[in-house]
């Protein structure tokens, strides 16, 4: 009943959220400097070429006229299609989302494994010499910068070594476990000690409950205290770092695959942008607040199923 | 480390477990046989008549053929599509016979879509360059063989201009039946590759076009990948692994480290290609022929040149691109001179007027900035950088709506004909490359240099062009930078051209 009515209020939530962002996307992009017909025509053509092609996809229409055209189009379900290679955006956003969505869930199978791990070892005694190193390890692997790891890790385990490809996305399940590794791998380095950071504090925290108190003063081991009752109420803070995380690799990840030429969304979005591409920014705008909305839909039943109070 | 570490051995199980329970077949990083290239400018449009831009000019050349082909290895004009040609005496009418020949679909390329083609290019509004057809008149089948051009006045330049990568013949029928779709999906080719698969913003996969008129190419069957690969870091490791085999536009850092890779060929090969900084001469300073002396007599491009391309390349003397035909090697150029720079720039009267500069992120446009304002600065102008991305820079530039902005351009061809008018000439429609350099002796001396037959007279007239331009500064030359090319060593016979064409078809792999 509850969990219905948090799905009704999130879809709703969509709806504005979804109206908001594409308003927001027209207008920044017809405001920023720049022609597709231009770019789509090369240095050579003259005025008149790129007059012909701006009426040809309607970019001379006024801009109220365009919104509404846009607007119309999106109702009817039709995103539009790409100004610089006449394909349906739809159809692109399909070819890319898949890297990208594989290499999200890749990276919360490596980390939250690892952070579990590093955080338990870490607050079993905050002080201690196991806590100082992860922390210490943290800092650092926050402080990298992403697109130096990466190129880092290309040249040292694909290009020195040979044990991974440099780029790509690969063909099957395995080859794409192979090709995204280091892709992975050099998001989970800076994704671990944020998630770590966070779970480390709240069970520090929860330990000292007066729950847990109230358990070990019923008998429960200290075993059983940590896997019942510490851990399951020191998670939900962490789950929904993870969810924005996660929405935001799914719209973000735009250093690391183009780093690594992963043929996914990012590297969709930043070929579109640099080509005024409108219609396909628009698109993968839509769908990046679609998946932030959703993900965060995900963390909230996620996080009901875990804790009953949620759901009263 | 230990971070890492576990990580590690976690995706080693991971691997281990997607391999051990078969989940896809695992392809060897070389598939059979693939020529991959890798390249930052990306392949938009298929269609040889719609775009102008660096990676689409690359693929045309692998897709249509064209009435006449330049020898990969002399250079020299040979027939293409055009078996042999007749010229009328007073070189007003072309007359082409065709080859029995075919598109990618067993079709027969017939008169009619020679005349097509060439008409689109001319007058079709979405034509992204029809000038090098601009002296022709009319283009009409005599035969289903013999296409006959009739000019509007004699052009010296003609035959080499029909051969440029926008002139590649298409199907009439296929363009007529299926419109813009022709080019999107699976268009009809005319050249030594046909479309396998296009993956926009990604790749485009290319097969040998089993129905190509030219008998035994491409000598290999291998299938060819156009790879778009942005950053520079990316394509070098791609290459230095073994996962592609040729890597375009090397930057000139990166160079010393690919010669000493034993399996690569670094190569530095011949261009067309010039480097110089646009001047806006739409408002002050620059509208100040004074002030332009000034800024390039403050310019020491010896040392620019050596500073960001490490000696790879030659400084610039005139306003043309040094391999192209009739360029004035003699020319002595603008010298280093600043003491003569602050004269003249207290002569015009802007010393301390502010100088924006156009810079894009590339490495190159971010140095050559940054050079220009250091010694603009040191004259006394007051230089700004303003960083953009290409589409903010084109349409800044494109207004007249900045006052220097460094960039490259190439010539298509040996002749200059079509530099001048891209590069120097005021009603030819490019306002002297977004400069508004306008001078009318100059426009004439342009006019006359096509219509001119005699080499010797022509070469005075584009001398008489540079030492203009030069001395008013339409442009600062810069340097002429030779294209910086990585290849495999497994790949023979094959290059890029001066005219940004990939000799593919003349390429095998050895085993």
């Amino acid at each position: 009943m509850n969990i219905l009515s948090t799905v009704a209020r999130r879809l709703l939530q969509l709806v504005g959220v979804m109206a908001g962002v594409a308003v927001v996307t027209f207008l920044l992009l017809r405001l920023a400097p720049g022609d597709p017909a231009r770019l789509l025509a090369g240095d050579r053509a003259s005025a008149e070429t790129i007059a012909a092609i701006r009426h040809q996809y309607g970019l001379d229409l006024p801009l109220w006229q365009q919104f509404f055209v846009y607007i119309e189009n999106l109702l009817g379900g039709d995103i539009g299609r790409s100004l610089r290679f006449q394909q349906p955006v739809a159809d692109l956003i399909q070819r890319f989302m898949w890297p990208t969505l594989f290499l999200t869930g890749y990276v919360v199978c490596l980390a939250v494994p690892v952070t579990m791990v590093l955080a338990i070892a870490s607050a079993r005694r905050p002080g201690g010499l196991a806590d100082q190193a992860i922390r210490l390890l943290g800092t650092v692997g926050l402080a990298v910068p992403v697109f130096w790891l990466g190129i880092m890790l290309s040249r040292l385990f694909g290009v020195t070594l040979g044990w991974f490809p440099v780029s790509g996305y690969g063909n099957g399940f395995a080859d794409h476990l192979h090709h995204l590794f280091l892709p992975a791998l050099s998001t989970a380095i800076w994704v671990v000690p944020v998630l770590t950071q966070s779970l480390r504090a709240a069970l520090i925290d929860r330990a000292g409950a007066d729950f847990v108190t109230a358990a070990r003063a019923q008998g429960a081991g200290e075993r059983e205290i940590f896997w019942k009752t510490v851990l399951p109420n020191a998670v939900l803070p962490t789950l929904n770092l993870l969810g924005v995380m996660v929405a935001f690799l799914i719209g973000g990840a735009i250093i690391v695959e183009t780093v690594y030429a992963v043929p996914g969304l990012g590297s969709l979005m930043i070929g579109a942008l640099l080509g005024r591409d409108y219609y396909v920014v628009q698109g993968l705008t839509l769908v990046f607040a679609f998946a932030t909305v959703l993900v965060t839909l995900a963390v909230d039943l996620l996080t009901a199923l875990i804790d009953p109070r949620v759901r009263l | 480390m230990m971070n890492s570490g576990t990580r590690l051995r976690f995706g080693a199980a991971l691997l281990a477990l997607g391999l051990a329970s078969g989940i896809g077949a695992a392809s060897p990083a070389w598939a059979a046989d693939v020529i991959r290239i890798v390249s930052p400018y990306q392949t938009t449009t298929l269609d040889p008549m719609r775009s102008a831009a660096a990676g689409n000019i690359e693929t045309y050349g692998q897709l249509y053929s064209r009435l006449l082909r330049r020898n990969a290895d002399t250079g020299a004009l040979e027939p293409g599509l055009a078996e042999k040609w007749d010229i009328s005496a007073d070189g007003l009418t072309y007359t082409f016979h065709l080859r029995d020949a075919q598109f990618s679909d067993g079709s027969p390329i017939s008169a009619d879509d020679v005349v097509f083609s060439l008409e689109r290019i001319h007058s079709d509004k979405k034509s992204a360059y029809p000038a090098p057809l601009g002296a022709l008149d009319t283009v009409s089948a005599a035969d289903a063989k013999t296409v006959v051009v009739k000019l509007k006045s004699p052009f010296a330049p003609f035959l080499g201009n029909v051969e440029i990568w926008n002139m590649g013949i298409v199907s009439k029928a296929d363009v007529d039946k299926r419109g813009e779709d022709a080019f999107v999906k699976e268009p009809l080719t005319s050249g030594p590759y046909a479309v396998k698969e296009w993956k926009p913003n990604e790749k485009l996969v290319l097969e040998p076009n089993k129905h190509y008129w030219r008998e035994g190419y491409p000598k290999s069957d291998a299938t060819v990948e156009l790879m778009e690969i942005a950053s520079p870091e990316t394509r070098q490791a791609m290459l230095t692994a073994g996962e592609v085999d040729v890597m375009r536009a090397v930057p000139w850092a990166q160079i010393d480290a690919l010669k000493k890779v034993d399996t690569i060929d670094m190569r530095l090969e011949p261009s067309t290609t010039i480097y110089m900084t646009l001047l806006s001469e739409k408002r002050e300073p620059f509208s100040n022929m004074k002030a332009r002396q000034a800024a390039a007599y403050a310019i020491d491009n010896k040392a620019l040149t050596k500073a960001i391309t490490r000696g790879y390349a030659t400084p610039a003397n005139t306003t043309l691109p040094g391999s192209i035909e009739f360029h004035d090697n003699d020319y002595p150029g603008i010298p280093y001179d600043p003491a003569k720079a602050k004269e003249l720039l207290a002569e015009s009267g802007m010393a301390g007027k502010e100088v924006k500069i156009l810079a894009t992120a590339d490495a190159a446009a971010q140095q050559m900035a940054l050079l220009l304002q250091a010694q603009w600065q040191a004259i006394g102008f007051k230089p700004v950088i303003v960083n953009v991305d290409g589409g903010a820079w084109w349409d800044a530039t494109g207004k007249g709506d900045y006052d220097a902005a460094a960039n490259w351009w190439y010539n298509e061809t040996p002749d200059p004909d079509l530099a001048v008018r891209w590069a120097v000439c005021g009603t030819c429609g490019s306002n002297s490359y977004n400069t508004f350099y306008e001078n009318p002796k100059v426009d004439e001396l342009v006019e006359e240099g096509t219509k001119e037959a005699d080499p010797a007279k022509r070469a005075a007239i584009y001398k008489e062009i540079q030492k203009i331009t030069t001395e008013e500064v339409a442009q600062i030359p810069l340097y002429y930078a030779p294209n910086a090319v990585a290849y495999s060593k497994r790949l023979q016979g094959i290059k890029l051209t001066p005219s940004l064409q990939w000799t593919l078809e003349d390429t095998t792999i050895a085993k």
